[in-house]
């Protein structure tokens, strides 16, 4: 694997695990504290350990991309996985996203990129 | 997929008998669980920076990989870095539960922000003025997300 592919491939999979955890602990309305059995709850929950696997992958790419990547390329890259999980919330949980929202999303890009560039 | 997790006796029903309707308050426990797990995340980092600074050591630059790691984690600061990040990634499942991903994951850019400012003041690592703007824009586009709406009309 190329050190591009390992840092795409950790860019999806760091994405793709914001959404697979969404699909597992739900949309609750209550704006509460959460009970124990809850938390307990979790850990029978086949989409949070999707989740919790896809964030160590992401982790493990993310760290083979940086050994032969330079960090000022690879970190704001990291950026677009704001724009994927908007759209992949849209696809795969059908979160609608007004356009206020998108230029939120947009605007917030534009930082880490300030930011992260060298 | 199970999308009512829990009920919280007061949004079941009143004295009366009728179903009460639990408006969204203004800054609810769930919002704070957002910036929360942000901030313990970030200061999470900076506790292990600063016990990595600290085991920079002999045997922490030349030693195995093994040795190496030895290091790192007998350093009491990379220990409690470690412990304030998993408690600050519990706040952001619960937060997670209460808000639509595609709100909450572009605050984690609030990360960014925080861990150069803590590398500013605590490490006196310099900021150029690019990034000071850097900054500024994420403010800005989180503040945007704030008016935009918490949650999503449909």
């Amino acid at each position: 694997m190329t050190a591009t592919t390992a840092l795409w491939t950790s860019i999806f999979l760091n994405g793709m695990a914001q959404v697979l955890l969404k699909k597992g602990v739900g949309h609750s309305k209550d704006q509460g504290a959460a009970p124990a059995s809850w938390w307990l709850s979790l850990l029978r929950n086949v989409w949070v350990w999707a989740w919790a696997l896809s964030f160590v992958a992401a982790t493990a790419l993310w760290l083979l991309a940086l050994s032969k990547l330079d960090i000022s390329y690879a970190f704001p890259l990291l950026s677009t996985s704001f724009i994927l999980v908007a759209l992949l919330s849209r696809l795969l949980l059908g979160e609608f996203i007004s356009w206020k929202r998108w230029i939120a999303i947009i605007v917030i890009c534009l930082g880490v990129i300030l930011i992260a560039a060298k | 997929m199970n999308l009512e997790v829990s009920k919280s006796p007061e949004s079941v029903s009143s004295t009366t008998g009728t179903q009460v309707l639990v408006q969204t308050p203004t800054f609810a426990f769930a919002d704070l669980s957002v910036f929360g797990s942000v901030l313990l995340a970030a200061l999470g980092h900076l506790m292990i920076k600063a016990g990595l600074n600290g085991a920079a050591g002999s045997v922490a630059v030349q030693g195995s990989i093994i040795e190496r790691l030895g290091a790192y984690f007998s350093q009491p600061y990379v220990l409690l870095g470690l412990t304030v990040y998993g408690v600050g990634t519990a706040l952001w499942v619960f937060a997670v539960s209460k808000r639509e991903i595609s709100y909450v994951f572009p605050i984690t850019a609030l990360n960014y922000v925080l861990v150069t400012l803590g590398g500013k003041f605590l490490f006196a690592e310099a900021i150029p003025l690019k990034r000071w703007i850097g900054i500024a824009v994420v403010i800005v586009g989180v503040g945007l997300m704030q008016s935009a709406g918490r949650e999503g009309s449909r």
